[in-house]
């Protein structure tokens, strides 16, 4: 939905040239602070207007389109909302503003998906911070939008509530929703996403699920762990093997670096046989979302 | 809807440590409408009232004082603390929301100076017939409040220091410089005020002067207010949240 | 590193070290919190927005000097003198803009560290509350100094040029110069302190700007309405709580005698009274103000 955009403040530029379209299901916006995650949702929410490109948002403009907002859910960063109203006030009040014929039923409903029934009818100024957070996430689903665009939704949330919003965003997906949220918690989109955007310095790193982004990251050797009943004989003979860049042996464990994947892949056996060498274990371990990502930074 | 967002800014506005301020600032005149019919030897009452309470300090001060505080705060407070989203994520026309929160203030401004400046006229007027005075008074209070109000209301959609430059405009415009130059008054909402209360109040001009014809002033009062109202919705249309720092 | 031989290992610590050298003491901190303030009055090292209104407001506070000053310079030479304004009016014209100014930048000043709960920050240094509030007012006073004493020099340089004779200009009227820097202090603390009381008490913007504006303009405007509405003699107490009184202070420090159709000359008051009166105030709102730090939480 985004094509070419970028947006630049004087001689900041905060977003440069990204173009992603982001279908139904859960998108993951990853980036270190200051990358422009926040200013893409921006941009995604018809709050900014794009210095260069277009934006659109269900086949529409999203900037000065305020009828898209019947279809579009916003969760902002900020933390406040209209003081003095219960949780059903607020969610109600939402409701209303959007015009739908059942305020009441809506923001019931809401609430209910976000499981904040039993404080509710509390002011909003004594909800903690994961709260506040659900009862946000409620205000933007009142009106069943199609797509909900989140911004670091996860800031101070508790354990536990996050694995509740987790479950409650897959669910939303699965019925057919888009949802776009940040995050510079690797953990988070790690476990929530289905597609990771990587938003670096503004420009768009990669794009796609996380484990095939490291597959294309050909020019860093990939790194594996091994148990073995003999590991110091099958480092030494592999060693010798030519896809192999380093080699590390300690504390049970072997760890092999290759820059060939493939020719490592199919070497490894024989070797393994040719020394007499019972392989136990063959795990990769940089494939975490964290490693691609620093990876991806530092680039 | 304009009456959802109307309800919702009028409650806002509300909140109680600027309702006891603007109250006891809105006291004010009643004190010293008491205070005069207390304490003076045998003045003009209605030369007091119409030159002292009303050109001196109803319109010259309170009125624009109400209107700043409440016209800024009606959507600058909300875009200030971040709460603005909420409004504005929504399929509302922005017209509709500049008309929503305009009514607002310029209710909550206009119940309060009227209040203030019924009450007080009244008392300073006791025993003497002048009901006149404050008819046209009053009207006058209700058009110029709805003039400033669309005015600060604007302001406060292009910058968050709206405020203290309602404020510099208020005292240093309206105040120092019309006082210098009278060709600045004809964009001077006070003049406006004056001007319309000239049209129903019958006093000789060394005790009331409006300094502005009527008929340019309720033209430009027209043009200001509308002017303000369209500006603010065209500026609200372009709403850009800033980047944080 | 050195190495005993024996190859032990060990860590260094080379975390935390603690500062062993020279401590700036007292004066130090003043200073640094003066000067800082001064800074953020006029919004150096911020923004551009938050710079507008108090240059834009110390502009207008110069423009009838510069004015003076122009005419000066053009007129020199005649035997006539020009004086557009009298020293002691020039007070009166600023202060609407000294008001205006103390009002968009104290809450700046005061207001934000106890918005940003940076206040506990400060106090857990060597800075008692005492040199906090008065490191403030020093500051505010001091940006509010420019815009009284900077245009009262322009407009004694310029009737100087205008006189045609600078340096017999400057001689001659030697006994301005005390009043002229007194009144200029005067003003400037009377309405820091006051603003910066306010503005303590207040920490939001928005309400401390609004609040000191109506202070001062009520006040002042109180003041004239009850002096022209009830007897004087009894009106004439309210004068000495509002900005008349300093109105009062500096036509005395001038040794002239207000004019006729000055509310002043109906109350009949003894000229030292209003600058005691002025002093008061001062002390009293900055009496408040350390009120206000010594028991903000933090």
């Amino acid at each position: 939905m985004l094509r070419d955009v970028s947006r630049w403040y004087g001689n900041v530029v905060a977003v440069n040239g990204m173009s992603f379209t982001a279908s139904p299901g859960i998108t993951g916006l990853l980036g270190p602070n200051g990358a422009g995650k926040s200013t893409v949702l921006h941009m995604l929410s018809g709050f900014l207007k794009p210095s260069a490109g277009e934006v659109t948002v269900l086949g529409e403009p999203a900037w000065g389109n305020p009828e898209l907002y019947r279809r579009l859910g916003l969760v902002p960063e900020r933390e406040s909302v209209y003081a003095a109203l219960s949780g059903y006030e607020f969610v109600r009040l939402n409701a209303r503003l959007q015009g739908l014929p059942d305020a009441d039923r809506a923001a019931r409903e809401a609430i209910r998906l976000v499981d904040l029934g039993d404080a509710a009818d509390r002011s909003t100024d004594g909800y903690s911070k994961g709260m506040r957070q659900r009862i946000k996430v409620a205000a933007a689903l009142v009106h069943d939008p199609a797509v909900l665009l989140l911004d670091e939704p996860f800031n101070g949330a508790d354990p536990r509530q996050r694995l509740h919003m987790i479950e409650l965003f897959r669910r939303l997906a699965a019925g057919g929703r888009t949802i776009i949220f940040s995050s510079h918690i690797l953990e988070e989109v790690e476990r929530l996403a289905e597609r990771v955007l990587v938003v670096v310095g503004g420009r768009l790193a990669a794009s796609g699920d996380f484990r095939e982004i490291r597959r294309l990251m050909t020019d860093r050797p990939h790194t594996f762990t091994l148990r073995t009943s003999d590991d110091r004989r099958l480092a030494a003979a592999l060693v010798a093997h030519g896809s192999v860049v380093g080699v590390e042996v300690g504390d049970g464990r072997l760890t092999v670096r290759t820059s060939q994947l493939g020719a490592f892949a199919r070497a490894i056996p024989t070797i393994a046989r040719s020394c007499d060498v019972t392989l136990r274990e063959l795990r990769p371990t940089d494939e975490s979302l964290e490693d691609v990502f620093a990876y991806l930074v530092n680039r | 809807m304009i009456g959802i967002i109307a309800a919702l800014t009028l409650r806002q506005l509300l909140g109680r440590g600027r309702t006891i301020l603007l109250g006891l600032v809105a006291l004010l005149p009643i004190l010293l409408a008491l205070v005069y019919r207390i304490g003076s030897e045998d003045t003009d009452q209605s030369e007091w009232v119409a030159q002292v309470l009303y050109d001196g300090l109803v319109v010259t001060i309170l009125l624009p004082l109400l209107a700043v505080v409440y016209g800024t705060a009606a959507l600058g407070a909300e875009i200030e603390d971040g709460t603005a989203v909420y409004l504005l994520a929504k399929p509302v026309s922005r017209a509709k929301i500049i008309f929503g929160k305009l009514l607002a203030a310029w209710a909550l401004t206009s119940v309060t100076v009227l209040v203030s400046a019924l009450v007080a006229g009244a008392i300073g007027l006791q025993g003497v017939p002048g009901h006149g005075l404050l008819v046209g008074f009053a009207i006058a209070l209700v058009a110029g409040s709805l003039v400033y109000s669309a005015l600060f209301l604007m302001l406060s959609v292009f910058t968050s220091r709206a405020l203290i430059a309602g404020l510099v405009y208020v005292f240093i415009w309206e105040g120092l410089i019309n006082g210098l130059f009278a060709g600045t008054r004809l964009l001077s909402v006070r003049h406006y005020t004056l001007a319309v209360a000239d049209i129903f109040v019958d006093l000789p001009r060394g005790v009331f002067d409006a300094k502005l014809g009527s008929v340019p002033a309720v033209v430009l009062m027209i043009a200001v207010a509308g002017g303000s109202v369209w500006y603010g919705i065209r500026r609200l249309q372009r709403f850009e949240i800033g980047e944080s720092t | 590193m050195s190495d005993e031989g024996n190859a032990s290992s060990s860590i260094y610590d080379l975390g935390y070290r603690h500062y062993e050298g020279v401590r700036v003491g007292r004066r130090g901190t003043l200073l640094t919190l003066y000067t800082h303030g001064l800074r953020s009055c006029f919004g150096l090292g911020r923004r551009a927005t938050s710079k507008i209104f108090p240059w834009a407001l110390a502009i207008f506070a110069f423009v009838p000097a510069i004015i003076q000053l122009g005419v000066g310079a053009v007129v020199s030479g005649f035997d006539q003198k020009i004086e557009l304004f009298k020293h002691e009016d020039y007070f009166t014209y600023v202060r609407i803009i000294l008001v205006l100014f103390c009002a968009a930048v104290a809450s700046e000043l005061v207001g934000k560290d106890q918005r940003n709960r940076t206040l506990s920050l400060y106090f857990s240094r060597a800075v008692s509350r005492f040199d906090y509030a008065f490191a403030k007012l020093a500051a505010l006073t001091s940006a509010m100094l420019v815009l009284t004493l900077g245009p009262q020099l322009l407009l004694f340089i310029g009737n100087g040029m205008a006189a045609d004779d600078l340096g017999g200009y400057t001689s001659d009227n030697w006994d301005l110069v005390f009043p002229i820097v007194a009144g200029s202090f005067l003003v400037s603390a009377v309405i820091a302190s006051v603003g910066l009381c306010i503005a303590s008490y207040l920490p939001r913007r928005a309400y401390s700007t609004a609040a000191i504006v109506g202070t001062f303009i009520l006040t002042l405007s109180i003041a004239h309405i009850l002096m022209n509405s009830i007897d004087p003699a009894v009106a004439r107490f309210f004068l000495l709580g509002s900005p008349v009184a300093w109105e009062g202070a500096i036509l005395w420090l001038f040794r002239v005698d207000p004019d006729a159709r000055n509310v002043l000359t109906d109350a009949d008051l003894a000229g030292w009274v209003y600058l005691l009166a002025v002093l008061v105030t001062i002390a009293a709102t900055f009496a408040l103000t350390l009120r206000r730090f010594g028991r903000v939480s933090t």
